[in-house]
């Protein structure tokens, strides 16, 4: 799994998922955030770094919230 | 000039105010006047007139700043400080500035990252210095006491404008009664609420943040890095946001997110902060405040920077949130960005088209600080649960995985603008580094030096195995490295970097890149310019 930046432009990024929940639920943007998930997973397209994301992003929970 | 003492132990100069011939009937048309003289103004006079471009600023008061001792733009960005190597300034900010380059981005007690804005950077400035504004201003109002073309009109307050055909007129209000004043060319850089702008019907939209600060201007003995220190989230602030810098004379500008739609006359009383920065820099830290100041900010800005002999600059042209200095460097670009073009049209060397590409690029700088700062804006206040869980994933992720650290925003660094897309532009758009030079006849310097001058020179650089392009009027060419057909040499390694073999720059006054050619011809080096001076086609 990469941990290096690979987003070509981070904050427009950033922006445009806002943008996508702004007039969504919390709810609404759960099942959003779901779907991108699943979408990105078939981007990356590599069975070992999906596995790796799916700990590090649980791992990144357990750790303390700041 | 004498002095008034301010809280801080700040000296600022009251400037003297002079009578107005035109309240004696000795009125004249002059080729600019400039309202307003804070960092936008008076780099769009000392620019004029260290051009040779007679000029007039009128200001309604008679010192630097606004507010007494407030700090107000702190952080001096790489561009504006070659500017004022340029305009014969730089020295003393250096010295009396705060110079900077690392950033550290914190949450809670944690540090999410750090960066050095100094890595990779060929500049004879550094990326920052830190400076209170009024120190700039009084140092740029000191400079154009040096330029005789300029007439600084001081207590000289605008209150109404009419455009005419062939010129502008201003209504001008001083202690000895008002006068009329005809400009061909008018600079309005009278800020946010500009009176120039209401008179001549144009009015801006503005949208207003719900996020609020408080300014905290402190003094204290404890020692610390003179770094950028951001926090997203601080423990000793509510887990809200604080920016801290170091400024001159040892005082610290540090600024405190406060609750949304805060009261703010209670987050700025004297014993509110106190205990705020006590809290910060520890219950028995010895502090001398400053200065207090609490905040929101505003977004907008006008459809068009310019309205026939009428050029929107700085503030009155744009406003944004203040994250990541973009206000006062912004305002300092846009100066220097009209300066060398109302030079060359008042020389007769410029089109209307050269006037109108003002709009054009600094309408698209705007455009993308508006962009980036309100991205950082919305970062640090987030506006619904949602976003909130995003920046608490974000801001875990940053832990452990370094290309989280790219999405936390707590304010991206002012950068010069690049031109890229601009009608003047063959192929270029950036600024040129300020590198070190040598000329053949030893002198030492850096390519600003080039730059200066009453004539609002090009400069041409011919790179090795280049051909020698013709020189002309108001064009400077130089081989660089190596000679070429007993054209001026210039050598230094970080000159000789910025161009590969057989390449041509062609460089604006502003020091920006017009055009970066391959082995061209004369004809296309003319072109290039004639193109950057308003003249060419796409």
């Amino acid at each position: 799994m990469r941990t290096d930046l690979n987003i070509p432009d981070p904050d427009a990024f950033y922006e445009a998922i806002l943008q996508a929940n702004e007039d969504l639920t919390t709810e609404q943007s759960l099942a959003f955030v779901l779907r991108l998930a699943l979408v990105l997973a078939n981007q990356v397209g590599d069975q070992a770094a999906l596995v790796d994301a799916i700990k590090a992003a649980k791992q990144s929970m357990l750790t303390r919230t700041p | 000039m004498t002095a008034d003492p301010l809280p801080g132990g700040y000296v600022l100069p009251t400037f003297v105010y002079r009578r107005a011939p035109e309240l004696d009937g000795k009125a004249k048309r002059y080729p600019v006047a400039v309202v307003g003289a804070g960092l936008a103004g008076l780099t769009a006079t000392a620019d004029l007139a260290s051009r040779g471009v007679p000029v007039v600023l009128l200001d309604e008061d008679d010192t630097v700043g606004v507010r007494g001792a407030s700090s107000r733009g702190i952080c001096y960005a790489q561009k504006s400080l070659e500017t004022f190597v340029r305009l014969g300034i730089y020295d003393r900010i250096a010295e009396k500035g705060v110079t900077w380059s690392v950033g550290r981005v914190l949450c809670g007690d944690e540090e999410l990252y750090s960066f050095d804005l100094a890595r990779g950077s060929l500049s004879e400035q550094p990326p920052f210095i830190n400076i209170q504004q009024f120190y700039v201003e009084w140092f740029l109002v000191d400079r154009i006491d040096e330029l005789p073309v300029a007439d600084v009109r001081w207590r000289s307050r605008v209150t109404g404008a009419t455009a005419h055909n062939d010129h502008v007129r201003l209504r001008v209000e001083t202690p000895d009664g008002p006068y009329d004043l005809e400009a061909q060319w008018v600079v309005d850089c009278s800020g946010h609420a500009s009176i120039v702008r209401e008179a001549v019907g144009i009015t801006p939209r503005a949208e207003f943040g719900v996020d609020r600060w408080c300014i905290a201007d402190v003094r204290f003995r404890r020692p610390m890095r003179p770094e950028r220190w951001t926090w997203m989230e601080a423990d000793f602030n509510g887990g809200r946001a604080v920016w801290q810098h170091q400024m001159a004379d040892g005082v610290w500008r540090i600024d405190y997110q406060m609750p949304p739609d805060s009261d703010p006359a209670e987050i700025s009383r004297p014993e509110v902060v106190r205990a705020r920065l006590q809290a910060h820099l520890g219950s028995d830290t010895e502090l001398e405040v400053v200065w207090i100041g609490p905040y929101s900010y505003r977004t907008q800005r006008l459809d068009n920077f310019r309205a026939s002999r009428i050029f929107f600059v700085g503030d009155a042209a744009h406003v944004f949130s203040p994250f990541g200095a973009r206000g006062g460097n912004s305002g300092i670009q846009d100066a220097e960005n009209l300066g060398w073009k109302l030079a060359a049209v008042l020389a007769g060397e410029g089109s209307e088209a050269l006037l109108d590409s003002y709009d054009t690029e600094r309408r698209s700088a705007a455009e993308h600080n508006i962009r980036v700062t309100s991205r950082s804006a919305r970062f640090l206040a987030p506006r619904s649960a949602f976003e909130r869980e995003l920046r608490k994933a974000v801001a875990s992720l940053a832990r452990s995985f370094p290309f989280a650290r790219a999405l936390v925003n707590t304010g991206r660094m002012s950068q010069a603008f690049d031109y890229w897309d601009s009608p003047l532009t063959t192929n270029g758009g950036a600024q040129v580094p300020n590198v070190p030079i040598r000329q053949d006849d030893g002198t030492t310097g850096v390519l600003a030096d080039l730059l200066k001058g009453p004539d609002a020179p090009f400069l041409v650089l011919c790179f090795p195995g280049s051909g020698a392009p013709r020189a002309s009027s108001s064009v400077r060419v130089f081989a660089v490295g190596e000679a070429i057909d007993g054209l001026p040499l210039l050598s230094g390694d970080r000159l000789e970097s910025l161009g590969g073999s057989r390449e041509v720059l062609v460089i604006r006054p502003d020091q920006h890149l017009a055009a970066r050619l391959i082995d061209p011809s004369r004809d296309e080096v003319e072109r290039a310019i004639a193109r950057a001076r308003g003249g060419g086609s796409r």
